[in-house]
């Protein structure tokens, strides 16, 4: 293992691949990813694999168009020999009542007003996208045709190449145990393979972010909860978009290899780090997606698996540094979407650790907003 | 072909059933599975593989494998190895992953 490097990102998921392409093809140098399992081994490939840009607060629909933008090229844009399976067929956003009905015209408001080419559906529309939808369950819907699918092994492999092509090293089965510093600023890692020197951490570490910070003395208050999900057998295309609902809690989607990827949020999953599959989550998620979805009821279930969100308290992500620990930063409390915004989680953290201008302005997505005043916006468009 | 006399297991006759296999009228046995009687009257292709489109036939017998999947009465990935064959049922073959 190297003694001495620049940069050292911890965490080998989408967000620390897409940092460290980011930096290096910035023209920073001496850049490591340590990574305490395999590649997309955490949250990123344990994700639902999906892409959409209808949220409701700017920050997130905005890093979410800018993302959408470079998935739509990065194929191309990172000279990729694999697929991505950038499946562009939208997310149908299920309103069960009048209420949530006018909240999604607000949102859709806000994201008209920011380029994002969404819009409101009546029923009848929202069944014309999906005829198998249960009429009953629908009010209306909204519905974003650049949404979509994208196979986040592929993606992150893409990711991975194209930094390693640019010199960033990578140490997989590598822990960090502890963060070195002189009070002020960053020293240094310790590793279970070594010490490395550096002035500069990145801390990607998804589901373990938190625990990251505590070894810098960095307090951040995200924490992390089992989210679960399956996967039925492949059959031939039927379901063009991801169809969503916050009422009935559930994204299903069907992904170009031709299975279901459905999963649901539990309000009363504890904090922890579990990824274990539960009995309950298969009895509960097969019951909803059979109310909304019916006809998915005959298809057979393959497996399901569990994965950590990695909760902020407004649910937008913490993007940036301190000013406690000079050297240090975070990318982390993605709130179960930092695989959709990673390419502007690199874009961002590698200009402000450059000292670059970020393409965009960054205060609502630092670590300091949470300090001693209301949040001012907090997303609620979270499965 | 089906083993008639066996020096220790004994096969008594069984109830012949009859169902059609692409249209066809065809005849198993009581206790046969869709995928054994088609066996037993010589039908080795089940199934083709999804990208080559290669031949698939009867292969692990117990339901997991998804070789013998097939449309039965209408409905497709049926594991007909692990279905009892049943008086009338109507069986075809399926193209690609079933369509629902």
């Amino acid at each position: 293992m190297k003694s001495k490097a620049d940069y050292v990102i911890i965490g080998g998921g989408i967000s620390g691949c897409s940092i460290a392409y980011n930096l290096a093809l910035q023209g920073a140098e001496n850049i490591i990813v340590i990574e305490k399992s395999y590649i997309t081994s955490g949250a990123t490939g344990r994700c639902g694999a999906g892409v959409r840009q209808q949220w409701g607060t700017k920050m997130n629909c905005l890093l979410a168009k800018k993302s959408v933008e470079f998935f739509e090229k990065a194929q191309e844009i990172l000279d990729y020999d694999g697929d991505i399976e950038f499946k562009q067929e939208g997310y149908l956003i299920i309103a069960s009542d009048d209420q949530e009905a006018q909240q999604f015209k607000k949102n859709v408001a806000l994201q008209n007003s920011l380029g994002i080419p969404s819009k409101v559906l009546t029923k009848e529309e929202a069944l014309e996208i999906v005829p198998y939808l249960n009429p009953e369950q629908v009010h209306s819907a909204t519905f974003c045709h650049t949404d979509g699918h994208l196979n986040p092994f592929t993606m992150t492999d893409a990711y991975y190449k194209a930094a390693k092509r640019l010199g960033v090293e990578f140490y997989l089965y590598t822990e960090v145990l502890d963060i070195l510093t002189d009070g002020h600023k960053v020293t240094g890692v310790l590793t279970d393979k070594g010490e490395v020197k550096t002035a500069n951490v990145i801390n990607a570490a998804g589901g373990w972010a938190k625990e990251i910070g505590e070894l810098a003395g960095v307090e951040i208050p995200v924490y992390s909860r089992n989210h679960e999900i399956l996967v039925t057998e492949p059959v031939e295309k039927m379901q063009g978009p991801m169809v969503i609902s916050f009422s009935h809690n559930i994204y299903c989607q069907q992904t170009p290899h031709g299975a279901f990827i459905m999963g649901r949020g539990d309000k009363d999953e504890p904090k922890s780090h579990t990824m274990r599959s539960t009995w309950q989550f298969l009895d509960k998620m097969s019951k909803t997606v059979c109310t909304l979805l019916p006809k998915i009821g005959e298809l057979r279930v393959i497996r399901q698996w569990g994965g950590l969100y990695n909760m902020s308290p407004d649910h937008q992500p913490i993007i940036g540094g301190t000013k406690d620990l000079r050297g240090f930063y975070m990318a982390c409390g993605f709130s179960g979407h930092g695989f959709m915004l990673a390419p502007m989680t690199g874009l961002l953290l590698s200009e402000l650790i450059l000292g670059k201008t970020p393409s965009m302005p960054m205060e609502n997505l630092s670590l300091e907003r949470f300090e001693g005043k209301d949040m001012e916006e907090v997303e609620t468009s979270v499965v | 072909m089906r083993i008639d006399k066996h020096p220790i297991l004994d096969f008594s006759s069984r109830k012949k059933i009859r169902f059609t296999f692409e249209g066809k009228e065809q005849y198993g046995f009581e206790g046969d599975t869709i995928a054994s009687a088609l066996h037993a009257l010589g039908v080795k292709h089940l199934s083709d593989s999804i990208h080559k489109k290669r031949p698939r036939g009867f292969y692990c017998a117990i339901g997991n494998c998804a070789s013998c999947n097939m449309i039965v009465d209408g409905i497709p990935n049926v594991r007909t190895c692990i279905t009892p064959l049943k008086e009338g049922v109507d069986v075809r073959m399926q193209e690609g992953k079933g369509r629902f």
